[in-house]
């Protein structure tokens, strides 16, 4: 008994990694509806900033987080204005250019660091929490209560706050927020800013829990995309409930099926997904179409 | 009329070239090539950029039939490059068949898969089917690295080195670089056939409005998966010839998302996507590139050429998208005082 | 015996809102039949119905005999249905010619053939002399004379137009009416939705007047656009 409690357990703490790591992801592709295939490498540069801060400032990667989500925001900022406001409507260079920004990201830190791992320590590192018979990791357990915080804070932020209905606005029909007076690229720099920055964040606090590698990006792209896909396109709340299916689903196979297919496991059920619902788990139905098709 | 304009009434009616045409282009395109290379015959170093140069064209001229004509991006094209190389390995190693014949079940059963895996998520659009494919990789990695007997598991599979035609092993790197020019041929007269035929109109009318293209009769998701048949069946072939090529592979070599997928797509947005010549200027001018660059900065700089190359596939996208071929065209129709 | 087109009380319903309810007329061979009604009225999802892109709740579409109300829009295309979209759809990264070829190579098998239709077509509609340019090109009159060309390359037995005038200028208007006037005159069938009552009228053939997704009325467009009710959906009534 004990042991399914611990693999759900397991299960739910990996859902907070991945939803933290893919409400940013949600955000940018429910939105400006691109690929942001350098999304993972957003990401990884959140925890590399976390690992400078600490060589350089002595810093713990929560404290980091001041300054690494700012310096992330500018950095999405400035990719969406200079790479792909030009892009604009066309996915298939915006695919490319992404996937060149990913190789750019993932090669500039390889130079700069000569490929050496690094790993960052925090004060939390080796704490657990015991509830019942089963321990959790501290570092997970705030990768879990932040993932919440975000996806909560978010949500109230796009219901409630003028901006946030400006964005969502500009979700769901372009042309007419337009004619409302919004200025959609402002909408979209800063969305995307927000995005990169989100996945900053997610970098940071999780930067205790790996060895860092500048590979270590494309790791996450693909179950981010995973769960943004599940849970429904520009749903907070789709994206949040959807990391937790990808890490519950991820610790099941594992443990049931086999560990060396659990990354089979989750992307065949993410096709079956992606083929039956497209929109998601808590998308409207037709989602996925919007901004696919022309508006006009 | 003159002779010259029945002539040109028959290849090119109404000013729309015909595969009659652009067959004898071909045959020379390539015939440069064979030059190229037999001016580089005493230099295995050379052959060896070259080889991998036409390769990668070939791989990249098949990704073009439903990347670049038919508009559906594909990101899952190492499947059928490892699907290719696996069978000829097994039915070689195992069965002790000739790789030459091997090639054509490698062919059959790249198709086969490709149908098997499109047709479910052909009607995803845009993003969407790029993320299934790219989806499809990674399962197929996982299953391939799980199911060791076929695949050798994370050891890989190897071809001992035995010399022999029969074979397709070669002591010398001349013999390599015309295998892969032969690639190379069939890829590049493949494609044409298929451009220049109502195969090739309705895959471009797919990708530019699949709506108006089902009002015009046209069986989308059938065209789709005759072209992704097509396109998997080169690519295995590929696939096949490089596992003979270097002789040991495993798994995230074959399977690689960056190495082998993603640049077949690069290659060909670089040289002209949608074009018939483009991939192969693509593949020229990147792995030539690339080579340089790892000699230059690999050393020093880890990573530089990727770098270099990220930049490029960024610039590319943003100035240059018609690709090299379409700046060469642009170019000579300036010069021709032909409006571009 | 049934009709060419024949649409045997068909609705449509989208959750609680019936939006064709129980439509119900036939269009013989070589007519030109005129679809009208106020906004709302449901002209567009008949139209979707008959061109494919949706299917019936309810009743059947019959072409030639045959039940088509299922069938995709390709299938229809296949069977001699051309229509035109109301957002045009050209295919704007090839010529005008090409354009035309992609609907000849219906019956044609060989460039050449296709080609020579496809010039045959754009003739017809008075596109020859454009015929090398990129249809990206051309102004929004041209690309809808393309689609009709495209549509007339598949050597179609019924024509849908779906607006076909909207957007257009005056002279850009008369081309068109002037077009489809000649083609039905040689026999080709039309199925028009219009919006333009002063097209209509030009046409001044059979009117078939939807209200509420229902067949309001249905005449020689004389009688139709004097008929009170059918001013009635359109306006509304006068109060006195």
């Amino acid at each position: 008994m004990s042991e399914i409690l611990n693999i759900i357990a397991v299960g739910l703490l990996l859902g907070g990694v991945y939803s933290l790591v893919s409400v940013g992801l949600n955000l940018i592709f429910g939105v400006i509806r691109i690929v942001n295939f350098a999304q993972g490498e957003f990401v990884m540069l959140g925890m590399y900033g976390a690992f400078a801060a600490q060589v350089a400032l002595h810093m713990d990667p929560y404290v980091a987080v001041v300054l690494v989500t700012p310096a992330l925001f500018l950095l999405g900022a400035v990719v969406y204005a200079v790479i792909l406001r030009p892009l604009g409507g066309e996915p298939m260079m915006q695919i490319f250019a992404t996937f060149g920004l990913l190789m750019v990201l993932q090669n500039v830190i390889l130079a700069v660091s000569g490929g050496a791992a690094y790993s960052v320590d925090s004060v939390l590192s080796s704490r657990s929490v015991s509830i019942g018979p089963l321990q959790f990791g501290l570092v997970r357990v705030v990768a879990l209560t932040a993932s919440s915080v975000v996806a909560a804070g978010l949500g109230l932020y796009l219901k409630l706050s003028l901006q946030g209905k400006a964005i969502r606005a500009v979700a769901q029909d372009r042309k007419a927020a337009q004619l409302m007076g919004i200025d959609v690229e402002r909408v979209y720099t800063i969305t995307f800013g927000v995005g990169a920055a989100l996945a900053g964040l997610a970098g940071c606090l999780l930067s205790p829990l790996y060895t860092m590698s500048p590979q270590i990006g494309t790791n996450f792209i693909l179950p981010a995309f995973a769960v943004v896909v599940l849970g429904g396109l520009g749903s907070v709340l789709g994206a949040y409930v959807g990391g937790f299916i990808v890490g519950l689903t991820e610790a099941l196979a594992g443990y049931y099926i086999d560990p060396s297919l659990k990354d089979a496991v989750l992307f065949l059920m993410f096709i079956i997904v992606l083929i039956v619902r497209p929109s998601g788990l808590f998308g409207h139905a037709g989602a996925e179409e919007v901004g696919l098709r022309e508006q006009s | 009329m003159s002779k010259a304009d029945r002539l040109r009434a028959w290849a090119k009616p109404r000013g729309v070239p015909t595969f009659a045409f652009e067959l004898p282009i071909n045959l020379a395109v390539l015939a440069t090539l064979a030059a190229l290379v037999w001016a580089f015959r005493a230099d295995g170093f050379s052959l060896n950029i070259l080889a991998g140069a036409f390769l990668f064209a070939g791989l990249a001229t098949s990704w073009n039939i439903v990347g670049g004509f038919c508009g559906q991006f594909s990101l899952g094209h190492s499947v059928f490059f490892a699907t290719g190389a696996y069978t000829t390995a097994n039915l070689y190693l195992k069965f002790h068949v000739s790789p030459w014949l091997a090639l054509v079940p490698s062919a059959f059963l790249s198709a086969g898969i490709a149908v098997a895996v499109s047709w479910p998520v052909f009607r995803l659009r845009g993003p969407f089917f790029a993320f299934a494919t790219m989806a499809f990789t990674e399962v197929l990695l996982s299953l391939a690295m799980y199911f060791d007997s076929v695949t050798g598991g994370s050891r890989g599979v190897s071809v001992p080195f035995r010399a022999g035609f029969a074979n397709m092993i070669f002591r010398d790197r001349l013999s390599y670089a015309v295998l892969m020019l032969g690639f190379l041929a069939v890829s590049l007269i493949v494609l044409s056939a298929i451009a220049r035929s109502r195969l090739g109109y309705r895959l471009q009318a797919i990708r530019d409005n699949e709506d108006a293209a089902r009002a015009a009769g046209i069986d989308v998701l059938r065209e789709k998966l005759v072209a992704m048949a097509l396109s998997a069946a080169l690519t295995g072939i590929g696939g096949a010839l490089f596992l003979m090529y270097v002789r040991v592979a495993d798994p995230p070599t074959l399977f690689s998302l960056f190495d082998v997928g993603v640049k077949m797509a690069l290659i060909t947005l670089i040289g002209g996507i949608g074009t018939i010549y483009g991939p192969l200027l693509g593949a020229l001018f990147v792995v030539v590139l690339e080579n340089f660059l790892r000699a230059e900065l690999g050393g020093s700089i880890p990573g530089g050429n990727l770098i270099v190359l990220g930049f490029i596939l960024i610039g590319t996208a943003l100035f240059l998208r018609r690709g090299i071929y379409g700046a060469l065209t642009g170019l000579v129709a300036r010069f021709a005082g032909k409006p571009t | 015996m049934s009709a060419f087109l024949q649409i045997d009380g068909v609705s449509k319903q989208f959750g609680g809102l019936r939006a064709v309810d129980q439509v119900a007329f036939s269009v013989e061979a070589g007519e030109l039949v005129c679809l009208i009604g106020a906004n709302g009225a449901g002209k567009t999802t008949l139209f979707n119905l008959l061109t494919g892109q949706l299917a019936p709740s309810a009743g059947r579409i019959l072409f030639e005999g045959r039940d088509v109300s299922r069938h995709a829009p390709d299938r229809r295309a296949r069977l001699g249905f051309g229509r035109t979209f109301q957002i045009s759809q050209t295919l704007t990264s090839m010529s005008v010619l090409e354009n035309g070829m992609v609907g000849a190579f219906l019956h044609h098998r060989s460039i050449k053939a296709a080609a020579d239709a496809a010039a045959l077509a754009l003739e017809l509609v008075g596109l020859g002399p454009r015929a090398s340019d990129r249809a990206g090109a051309l102004t929004l009159g041209e690309r809808r004379r393309l689609e009709v060309a495209r549509a007339l390359a598949m050597e179609p037995r019924i024509v849908l137009l779906d607006e076909v005038m909207a957007g257009l200028n005056q002279t850009e208007v008369t081309e068109i009416v002037d077009l489809v006037r000649r083609l039905n005159g040689q026999g080709l069938t039309f199925l028009v939705i219009e919006h333009n009552l002063k097209v209509v009228r030009a046409f001044s053939r059979r009117v078939i007047v939807l209200n509420r997704g229902a067949l309001l009325a249905e005449g020689r467009a004389e009688e139709v656009l004097n008929d009170p009710a059918v001013i009635e959906s359109y306006i509304g009534r006068r109060r006195s």
